[in-house]
């Protein structure tokens, strides 16, 4: 898995690629907390890249949102692809995280 | 004749094979031999001691006897931070080791004597450390003790660098030799074997302690499961089977009578795997049994057992489908908190009921709700958990749900169907590891 970051005027963009499993979530855990440690307003996650993602990964981006919740932060979803999007349908994760079509979608709302 | 033949032979041999030496040269041999002598006995007793601590206590003493130095220390080295750890010293007659634990030295690779011998991995001998420029003279104000010469050499293992071993100030003469330099180099080679097997000794007890306690874990974890995976109460004929993925798992599964006449059955995973997930899979099963008691709604048991775990650590989850089901009728109401669809196997064919869910147990406030149906004979419901779709094979593929569905539908006419499942799921996986707990329960309406 690799995790590249970039900062934007009014919000974050965390571009992950490969496969976010219980090996790889840790370092993945690392980057959201540094985020909600510097409460970061708003969190874009481009998922465009990733191959899969099971619970362990699920669970780091949960208690990421849980965390910037408690300062009204928002942590954004872009760029899901099908096989990923499988997974979050089936877990109705869209009922927890904003999944938006482009990080431009993301970015505006 | 012969034989005066060959005796003549050897003896003219004999004779020109005859080297005078010198006295001071046959003393040398002497002492060499003495001194490998000594290296052989210690060897015997530095490589039966696996107790770290106590080997490199014998180790520093040995050393320092062995070379007739004033000091000995030995610095360790640590992958994780690259930097040598300076533990344990022996200077004089004082074990000076208590000091030091408490106030541990640590030198950058690199730096001064003993990082640039781990650095090169080559072996120095300093007549005068104070024309040496890579000499670290602060070393000298930390540990009390007044280096002058030294002879420093890398113990290197199998496994690459394990530290640097050092001998201080020669005790009878003003400076070590190139001679002495030697004798320490074969003694390191020793050094570094028992330190080697000492380390290996250690992470062979480390290892059992942990398979212990795993061994533990994994009979505590299957006595939160029901005992028996399969029982039959009126028309329902409920089967579970559940394979981990390690020696604990995080999937759960439960059966328990709410009220006289109906079933509750639940199926989940938690989030993760391991320990963490089992723990919490602990809490789950507890919760679940105790709020679940007197209850027929299974919207009204995720409701309070959302509640219960919102507060989860890491963001830990449950999904699960909580299904009561009526023994007399074959009327059924069941709930979703993010689990995958289950299966509904008739006569004519193969549904794959996606039902109104709600989110993951654990992760927001949420109302659930419930749905409900009636089976009829002959029907079968199949619940299961993402590890049966999710297997993996050798070339990294993944089975799929679709792949799955298509394979219950044709096989759906087998009485021992659950089993062509699990039999197909590890026939893909082919040998590779599991990546995920496996569970698969069946409810059977006859």
């Amino acid at each position: 898995m690799k995790i590249d970051t970039a900062e934007h005027s009014d919000y974050m963009v965390v571009s992950i690629a490969g496969e976010i499993d219980m090996y790889s979530s840790p370092a993945l855990r690392d980057t959201m907390l540094s985020m909600v440690k510097k409460n970061v307003a708003t969190v874009i996650v481009n998922l465009k890249d990733v191959k899969y993602i099971d619970s362990s990964g699920i669970a780091t981006f949960v208690e990421a949102l849980k965390k910037m919740l408690a300062y009204k932060g928002k942590l954004k979803m872009a760029q899901v692809p099908d096989r990923v999007m499988e997974i979050f349908n089936f877990s109705k994760l869209d009922k927890v995280f904003d999944i938006y079509g482009s990080l431009e979608d993301a970015a505006k709302s | 004749m012969k034989n005066n033949v060959k005796n003549s032979s050897v003896a003219s041999k004999k004779k020109k094979d005859t080297v005078t030496v010198s006295a001071g040269y046959l003393r040398d041999i002497e002492k060499k031999v003495e001194d490998l002598e000594t290296i052989i006995e210690v060897s015997s007793i530095i490589s039966s001691t696996l107790d770290y601590s106590r080997l490199i206590s014998i180790v520093m003493e040995k050393a320092k006897h062995i070379m007739q130095a004033e000091a000995c220390s030995i610095l360790q080295y640590d992958k994780e931070s690259n930097k040598l750890v300076s533990e344990f010293a022996i200077t004089g007659q004082l074990v000076t080791s208590n000091v030091l634990l408490k106030d541990r030295v640590t030198f950058d690779i690199g730096q001064g004597i003993a990082g640039w011998v781990a650095e090169h991995l080559e072996p120095v001998v300093i007549k005068d450390v104070y024309l040496d420029e890579r000499f670290y003279r602060k070393a000298n104000q930390m540990n009390n003790f007044e280096t002058k010469s030294l002879i420093a050499v890398p113990l290197v293992g199998r496994r690459g660098l394990l530290g640097v071993a050092m001998v201080m100030n020669s005790k009878d003469k003003g400076h070590f030799s190139d001679y002495d330099a030697g004798i320490f180099q074969t003694f390191c080679v020793q050094i570094s074997a028992a330190i080697e097997n000492s380390r290996f000794y250690t992470e062979s007890v480390q290892m059992e302690k942990f398979r212990q306690g795993l061994e533990i874990a994994s009979v505590l974890q299957k006595s939160f499961l029901p005992e028996t995976p399969a029982f039959r109460k009126g028309n329902l004929r409920v089967s579970a089977t559940n394979i981990p993925a390690e020696k604990i798992g995080g999937d759960i599964y439960d059966f328990l009578e709410p009220v006289s006449g109906s079933i509750g059955v639940l199926v989940g995973d938690v989030s993760g795997k391991g320990i963490s997930a089992a723990l919490y899979m602990a809490k789950i099963i507890s919760d679940f049994r105790y709020k679940s008691k007197m209850i027929e709604r299974p919207e009204v048991v995720f409701n309070r057992l959302n509640e219960g775990l919102s507060n989860s650590p890491m963001g830990m989850f449950l999904t699960a489908s909580y299904f009561v089901v009526n023994v007399n009728t074959g009327q059924f109401t069941v709930s979703a908190a993010g689990h995958p669809p289950f299966l509904w196997v008739t006569n004519s064919g193969v549904k794959i009921m996606d039902i109104p869910s709600g989110p993951p147990l654990g992760i927001l406030q949420y109302e659930y709700t419930s749905s409900e149906f009636t089976l009829k004979s002959g029907d079968s419901l199949l619940i299961l958990t993402d590890g049966v779709f999710d297997a993996k094979n050798t070339s990294g593929e993944r089975l799929g749900f679709e792949c799955l569905v298509s394979f219950v539908k044709e096989h759906r006419e087998k009485d021992t169907f659950v089993q062509a499942i699990i039999d197909f799921v590890q026939d893909f996986s082919n040998g590779a590891e599991m990546s995920d707990d496996i569970t698969l329960v069946e409810l059977k309406w006859q």
